[in-house]
């Protein structure tokens, strides 16, 4: 026998409550693995979009939420000519819901930009023309929306028909509509405007100057924001609100598990106060006492959280197969995640543990042996 | 001229030991004087509530005393810097109530006090398993208390208070819930412990029988110590 055995006993003496126990810290740190999976997804996915298209610097006016706010769209050639700007190209993107679907991304592209290179067309072609009434479906959207080439899509009060299927190689391309800058800008009556102007920088360009860069576009966009690719999601209101939605939803599932496994661990105690009782009658310090239950309260936290991530990530699985985010983001189910959870519910654990844990190796043992 | 041999320190000395407890409304031992030496088997007797059983807790750390000194090996019990490593080291304690924990099997049962031992996990398993079969209970290792009768459940609670091969034992009424017959093995077994291994045995008793078998009694009643003399040269007890 070792001291886990007693650890293991004090748990599997009240299975029932054990267990609902553990399936209220499995909740808990499902919500976490759910809402954190799909803020890191989120964040993972338009990194992975930035990347892929290779893109430097974005610039942006980020006050408007979710996307940003649309401005003319000149500011590209007054930024093309500053120093260490190899490319630019405009982009108008908005989320709109789409027919039957929920929202989607339609991206409208400034015709022979870079942002059309990385877009591998896997059916049809790619619109003629930046005139070309028109738009590509990435693969998730095609699936999504039940479209192949050939059919129409409504944009706004637009019937626009598909001419390809594309594969963006990320999750946020293949979940978007892709068409050209102009025709986008028709459709939603926002002729000359753009919401990103997106930068590529000369080779072996040093981080610090493409700083400089940002500060130079600054000033002469001063209500917008020059950014380098990796800080864009990071700094994005919307997506600053949606991770700290995420956290403090998460926070109020883990308040709920410190609390219910606090209230087993105490009525644990109080249970067994004759057995505390014994054993400090036959020699056992009192800080083994209150190890033994913070083990208990650990070895709980640790089941729940195995538990937890088990039944998140399932949910995630079944998120992303739901229209609401399938082709929009992909859930994040990194091993730093699933680690990050079972720690938070071992951390419960232990927290919910302390105050029984010492009310445990206070008892009197004359008054424990007959208590 | 002849040298006196020097006095063994005591391994208990009680002067002026009180106990109370609701604020003093209580008092279950006032003013209690006694010395046992290393060895001896003292029983101590007295009616029900005259503080026998609170004098034992005491002589086993389990509480403090209110007011007086109490000393092991010439240490005042109430300065011991860790209580639990006596309780753990020096004495085994036998109750009446046996105090096994139910879930946990005989053989588990006599670990337990081990882990505040330096034994590794094979060494308690066989130092418990050999002191079972020393309580006669070899065939019941891995039964749980719930499944034993009232006097194996008490040769458990002993093969438990040697765990540590303790130097004192303490026994509160050991045979208060046996039979006759169970209570009979249990005390020839605490004798055998007492008369094999040289242990101090002090056993808190109703029985007039059982005192008769310990070398000295200590007869208590209201809190106090009203004779204390070798076992056999008392007049008997009024209940």
């Amino acid at each position: 026998m070792t001291f886990l055995t007693i650890v293991l006993r004090g748990l599997i003496r009240r299975p029932v409550r054990t267990g609902l126990t553990l399936v209220g810290i499995a909740i808990g740190i499902a919500a976490v693995v759910a809402l954190v999976g799909m803020a890191w997804g989120y964040e993972k996915g338009v990194s992975k979009q930035l990347d892929v298209i290779g893109i430097d610097v974005v610039v942006s006016n980020m006050s408007g939420g979710i996307m940003p706010k649309v401005f003319d769209g000149k500011l590209q050639n007054q930024i093309q000519p500053l120093p260490n700007v190899a490319q630019t190209t405009s982009v108008l993107m908005q989320m709109l819901s789409i027919e039957d679907a929920p929202m989607m991304m339609v991206s409208g592209r400034e015709w022979g930009g870079f942002t059309w290179d990385n877009l591998k067309v896997v059916e049809g072609r790619l619109p003629k023309d930046s005139s070309e009434h028109a738009v590509v479906l990435g693969m998730m959207a095609a699936e999504l929306l039940k479209k192949k080439v050939g059919d129409t899509v409504q944009i706004e009060a637009d019937e626009l028909p598909v001419v390809g299927i594309i594969d963006g190689r990320a999750v946020v391309e293949n979940g978007a509509i892709i068409l050209s800058l102009e025709v986008m800008q028709k459709v939603t009556s926002n002729e000359g405007k753009v919401n990103f102007v997106d930068l590529r920088v000369t080779p072996n360009t040093s981080k610090e100057a493409v700083s400089t860069l940002c500060a130079e576009i600054k000033k002469i966009f001063p209500e917008g924001r020059a950014m380098i690719a990796s800080e864009v999601v990071g700094t994005s209101q919307g997506f600053r609100i949606a991770k700290a939605m995420s956290w403090s939803t998460s926070l109020l599932a883990i308040i709920v598990g410190v609390l219910g496994v606090m209230n087993t661990m105490l009525m644990t105690v109080f249970e067994r106060t004759h057995e505390i009782g014994i054993l400090l009658a036959v020699g056992w310090k009192r800080r083994r006492i209150m190890f033994m239950v913070l083990c208990e309260s650990a070895l709980l936290g640790l089941l729940g959280g195995l538990l937890g991530v088990t039944l998140g990530a399932l949910g995630l699985k079944v998120l992303e197969a739901t229209t609401a985010i399938h082709g929009l983001l992909e859930p994040d189910l990194s091993p730093k995640l699933l680690i990050t959870a079972v720690g938070i519910a071992i951390v419960v654990g232990i927290v919910s543990g302390l105050y029984p844990g010492w009310r445990s190796s206070r008892l009197s043992p004359s008054l424990a042996l007959h208590g | 001229m002849t040298t006196l041999a020097p006095n063994p320190v005591p391994v208990y000395e009680a002067v002026g030991l009180t106990k109370q407890f609701d604020g003093g409304q209580i008092a279950a031992l006032r003013g209690v004087d006694f010395t046992i030496q290393a060895g001896e088997f003292v029983a101590i007797t007295g009616p029900s509530g005259c503080g026998k059983s609170t004098l034992l807790q005491l002589l086993g750390s389990l509480d403090v005393p209110t007011e007086g000194t109490l000393t092991y090996a010439g240490k005042s019990l109430a300065d011991l810097k860790d209580p639990a490593a006596y309780r753990a080291q020096e004495i085994g304690f036998i109750f009446q109530a046996f105090h096994l924990l139910p879930t946990f099997t005989v053989l588990e049962n006599v670990q337990i006090p081990m882990f505040e031992g330096s034994l590794s996990r094979s060494q308690r398993k066989e130092r418990a398993k050999k002191l079972i079969e020393s309580v006669g209970l070899g065939h019941r290792l891995n039964h749980f208390p719930t499944k034993l009768s009232g006097g194996e459940r008490q040769r458990v609670a002993i093969a438990r208070s040697l765990a540590n091969s303790p130097q004192v034992l303490l026994a509160d009424e050991p045979t208060g819930n046996l039979d006759s017959e169970n209570a009979q093995v249990v005390i020839e077994l605490l004798l055998k412990l007492h008369q094999d291994l040289g242990m101090t045995l002090i056993l808190v008793t109703h029985d007039p029988v059982i005192a008769e078998r310990a070398s000295r009694t200590i007869r208590m009643k209201d809190g106090r110590v009203i004779s204390s003399a070798e076992s056999g040269t008392l007049p008997p007890s009024t209940p």
